[in-house]
């Protein structure tokens, strides 16, 4: 392969900057990696089994391993990279070469992630995020290195990125006179979770998602529990009053069983809240570096990640009914570039007060519009989606009664839930038009405020239908680089007049960019 | 655009006010044969199965013989014969003043702009039916996630490939 080195655009730097490996303890994951993927032979291993060649059994899977080490290690050695003046070269595969060659100039941000293992060894996994798009599996990687050597990588890059023109930010038809996004000069910690706020977060994080879990686990392994109680069941609770002699006061006041099985899932419930929260959120840091917001978080697996301050689309505050009255948001930036495999959008500040988020707002130059805005609301009619969801619960429930079944009661209930839901949370759905932003709030139990900036949209659909067209309604559905997990944005059932200025508005500032 | 729509309800059996009433211009008349064609191909293997399966199970059962075979034969003809002109007629586009207006549908429509310099990359595709009239479609790329492609169907080979061009040059001046 050195034959291809003369072939290099940049031989000066192939020259300057030998070729490097991946760090040893690469393999060592390699190995705990097998783990998993050892699953996946256990049915052919089975089946030699069944089909009773039992002596065969530990040599093929003897066989297997070897296979799976002797890879690893062959891609280990048959993996390079070269970190030149300009550019990173990667040159990887093992019958199958591959070269690749990023220019600096394109790398729009570098992750550094570690997994429990990789923190005991001291290595980090290293994503290239150069704007290419889409596939997140055609990402160049480096997979891994040390960690020293991933953070002096990555400073190396920032520093070339520091002196060279912006140039792939145009593309993506940022305003840059309205809002003129200085380089920082040095960074700046804008946000950081500690302990106590985590642990804050954690109660409002309630979530009853562990107790199916836990209750699923209770039912299987049953017979397995060294002690027979089952939180869930009141009954158990009977039990172990009886146990201790509370028999004759707990027949009398029955519900101290309720409470103790209610006890026991709002137990639950918050403990799962708070123990997800501080694993995904422990020692967050948000720093504002010269032309990223960096973030860094995790308790078992480490995340660092850099959002281009350019390519950020949209800014959505969420937070919750109860969480409002606290003050506590939680704050999501869209961007075209996606937030790991799982997320679609950046959180940048999970729980904060709005007085911690503004400013990081504020590096944005996204600003949130004060108290005295006036918001216009959609059409009520939104509720009729709703509406005719409960409909068609409460006539199922009426002819499940009339055939003689009177859980179809629980039916009728649900369609008045239904509908008053619907009804009350119609009211919330509000927007406003800001200078070079329109601002869109939705929500009742979940209020979700968008604040999107004219510049950020792409493509602006104009709906009408049956019903929305007799009351000279119209739903502008917005057409956003990057998607949000909070589905796609859209104001919904605003006069037809109003609908069409607004869209000449953003369209008109569109064109600017 | 300006005038209110809302205020002179346009009569919905007539395609055409719609279209005028809103500022846009219709698709070619002949991709009303394009989607008959393709609404042909759709249903009549549906009404072939509708009545095959009256003919062997609804007969078997004692059941309403006929009357599938003959809500299905009345749902393709109605589909084949009335429904794609009216649907052709419904589509409408303006191409001009730096965007990109596509329209389409009158139950749910749907009114879509896209400025030119948001254009990714556009596409002029051509089925062997849309071929068989020398019709295009032309597909516009955006960013967006919502909205990425924009379709307009129903347009002369020649128009397709013009506006192609209009719409590419100003991709260039954009980014030069």
């Amino acid at each position: 392969m050195t034959g291809s080195l003369a072939a290099l655009p940049d031989d000066t730097a192939a020259q300057s900057a030998p070729w490097q490996r991946l760090h040893p303890a690469t393999l060592a994951l390699a190995i705990v990696r097998l783990g998993p993927r050892t699953l996946n032979f256990l049915p052919a291993l089975a089946a030699i089994g069944i089909a009773g060649k039992w002596v065969y059994v530990l040599p093929a899977f003897g066989a297997f391993l070897l296979i799976s080490l002797v890879t690893a290690w062959i891609a280990w050695a048959r993996f390079r990279f070269l970190v030149g003046a300009n550019e990173i070269v990667i040159e990887s595969g093992i019958l199958s070469r591959q070269h690749r060659t990023i220019p600096f100039d394109r790398i729009q941000d570098v992750s550094i992630e570690q997994g429990l293992i990789a923190r005991a060894l001291g290595i980090a996994k290293v994503g290239f995020e150069t704007g290419a798009g889409g596939d997140k599996k055609d990402e160049a990687r480096l997979d891994a290195i040390g960690l020293g050597a991933a953070q002096a990588l990555r400073s190396t890059i920032r520093a070339h990125r520091g002196d060279a023109v912006p140039a792939a930010a145009a593309l993506l038809g940022r305003d840059d006179d309205a809002k003129t996004i200085a380089p920082a000069a040095e960074d700046r910690l804008l946000f950081v979770m500690p302990p106590g706020r985590l642990f804050i977060a954690g109660l409002f994080n309630f979530s009853l998602a562990a107790l199916a879990v836990v209750a699923a686990g209770m039912q299987l392994f049953d017979d397995l529990l060294p002690f027979d109680f089952n939180i869930f069941n009141p009954l158990d609770w009977f039990d172990l009053a009886e146990r201790y002699g509370f028999e004759q006061w707990i027949v009398a006041h029955r519900w101290i069983a309720g409470v103790g099985a209610l006890l026991s899932l709002l137990f639950i419930g918050f403990a799962s809240g708070v123990l997800m929260m501080v694993l995904a959120n422990w020692d967050f840091r948000l720093t504002r570096e010269p032309r990223a917001l960096r973030r860094t978080r995790g308790l078992t697996t480490r995340t660092d990640v850099a959002l281009p301050v350019r390519r950020v689309q949209a800014a959505i505050l969420v937070t919750g009914w109860l969480k409002k009255r606290f003050d506590w948001h939680e704050l999501r930036l869209q961007s075209l570039a996606s937030d790991g495999e799982k997320e679609k959008d950046h959180q940048v500040v999970p729980f904060g007060h709005l007085g911690e988020i503004d400013p990081v707002l504020a590096e944005i130059a996204i600003h949130r519009p004060d108290a005295s805005q006036p918001w216009e609301h959609s059409h009520r009619i939104i509720a009729a989606g709703g509406l005719f969801g409960a409909l068609c619960a409460a006539a199922g429930g009426a002819i499940a009664m009339m055939l003689g079944q009177p859980l179809g009661g629980l039916g009728i209930a649900a369609a008045a839930l239904i509908a008053a839901a619907s009804l009350f949370s119609a009211r919330f759905h509000s927007w406003t038009d800001l200078p070079g932003m329109v601002a869109i709030r939705r929500g009742w139990l979940k209020p979700k405020t968008t604040l999107l900036p004219h510049a950020s949209v792409q493509s602006i659909d104009l709906k009408t239908d049956f019903i929305l067209r007799p009351l000279g309604l119209a739903t502008l559905v917005f057409g956003v680089p990057g998607g949000s997990s909070l589905g796609s944005h859209e104001i919904p059932a605003i006069p037809l007049a109003a609908a069409q200025a607004l869209r000449e508005r953003i369209l008109a500032a569109g064109a600017r960019a | 655009m300006t005038d209110t729509v809302a205020a002179r309800p346009v009569d919905p059996f007539d395609a055409h006010a719609l279209n005028a009433a809103q500022g846009l211009d219709p698709v070619d008349p002949a991709f009303r044969h394009v989607l008959r064609i393709s609404a042909l191909f759709n249903m009549l293997p549906i009404a072939i199965g509708a009545t095959l399966l009256d003919m062997f199970v609804v007969r078997e059962m004692d059941g309403p013989y006929g009357l599938l075979s003959v809500l299905a034969w009345l749902l393709a003809l109605l589909a084949i014969t009335a429904f794609p002109a009216r649907r052709a007629q419904r589509w409408g586009f303006k191409i001009g003043e730096g965007q990109l207006r596509v329209a389409r549908g009158w139950l749910f429509r749907t009114d879509t702009i896209v400025p030119f310099v948001r254009v990714q990359h556009i596409d002029v595709g051509q089925g062997p039916i849309e071929r068989w009239f020398g019709l295009s479609h032309l597909v516009v790329h955006t960013s967006g996630t919502h909205n990425s492609t924009v379709t307009l169907p129903g347009l002369r080979a020649d128009l397709a490939a013009a506006m192609r061009e209009e719409i590419r040059r100003h991709i260039q001046t954009d980014f030069a």
